[in-house]
């Protein structure tokens, strides 16, 4: 839910940006000698629907914002499931590190014994 | 209390001023969006030389065209401003929030759990058939009062078939060995790696 409203923001940033790029365009349609009334037409409908849309959406987040809105902080927090977690990779982590030091104790008791030196090598 | 009364005041005044700001910006591009379609049209009657007028219009579009970009980027502040209002302050949404990644960790923390048990269990199995081979090697270096694992259960298996023709002279001896096994087994289990120290050093 969250998300969903700061994706609504997020589409009202696009719809601003578009605005000033209808304005932009439509001025420069009109400093041309011939004009695209077609174009005109367009960019004009685009330009006072994407004014109507952010101003119904921003009154409308404003709104919910005065209905739902406190005095006070929010006091909530995901620490205690977090530290959880956290406890049992930790765990799983530690057997890990223990069950690679006995393989290698296994490892080593498998290898074959090294040869001997003779008595010429050894000098 | 009036500490409680000013906060809810700060809030309302916030959000009126946010109302405030959406309205001035969108009445200030709208003006003057059509402030300058109105100067882009040419007159023919002027009160100055057509020179004049035009750099006159030139730079009213200039400051007209400023002005809408002005408001537009106001708009964005405004924007990101109700953004910050929104996390800090909409609780129905961050409890949701909170709620669901609670449940995420907290479900992550079972799945691991659940697999170290699985991987408890099956390594349990391994180990007494490591620690049967290694008690009964050279490398032996274990002392008579920690039994092994794999010795405690074949002492367990044989007391139990030893118990279902039970006489007195078997039930004291279990009595007496009874005891030793159960610190035995809470030695084991307190000390899992205890027959693993004695294999490092050959």
């Amino acid at each position: 839910m969250a998300n969903e409203r700061l994706r609504a923001l997020e589409e009202v940033e696009k719809e601003i940006a578009m605005v000033l790029q209808c304005a932009g365009n439509i001025v420069m349609e009109l400093s041309k000698d011939k004009h695209n009334a077609s174009l005109l037409d367009r960019q004009l409908v685009q330009f006072q629907s994407s004014v109507n849309r952010v101003e119904s959406e921003l009154s409308g987040q404003i709104r919910y914002l005065t209905q739902v809105a406190t005095g006070q902080p929010h006091e909530g927090s995901t620490y205690s499931s977090r530290k959880d977690c956290q406890m049992a990779l930790n765990r799983a982590e530690y057997a890990k590190v223990k069950l690679g030091e006995l393989g290698r104790t296994c490892e080593v008791m498998l290898e074959p014994p090294p040869p001997p030196l003779l008595a010429s090598q050894q000098i | 209390m009036a500490t409680q009364r000013a906060l809810p005041q700060s809030k309302e005044s916030l959000l009126q001023n946010y109302n405030k700001r959406l309205k001035d910006d969108i009445r200030s591009i709208l003006d003057n969006f059509t402030e300058i379609i109105k100067t882009a049209k040419i007159e023919d009657e002027t009160q100055v030389s057509r020179a004049t007028q035009a750099e006159q219009d030139h730079y009213e579009m200039h400051v007209r065209a400023a002005n809408i970009v002005r408001a537009g980027e106001s708009l964005m502040k405004l924007v990101s401003d109700l953004k910050q209002f929104l996390i800090l302050n909409d609780f129905p949404s961050v409890n949701d929030a909170i709620s669901l990644q609670n449940q995420q960790l907290r479900s992550l923390q079972e799945e691991c759990d659940k697999k170290l048990t699985s991987l408890r269990d099956e390594i349990a199995i391994d180990l007494y058939e490591l620690e049967e081979e290694y008690y009964s090697s050279s490398y032996n270096q274990w002392d008579s009062a920690d039994l092994p694992l794999c010795e405690a259960y074949r002492r367990r298996d044989s007391w139990a078939s030893a118990g279902s023709s039970c006489s007195s002279s078997q039930g004291e001896q279990e009595e007496t060995e009874g005891p030793p096994q159960q610190e035995v087994n809470t030695q084991h289990h307190l000390n899992g790696h205890a027959g693993a120290t004695p294999i490092e050093k050959p």
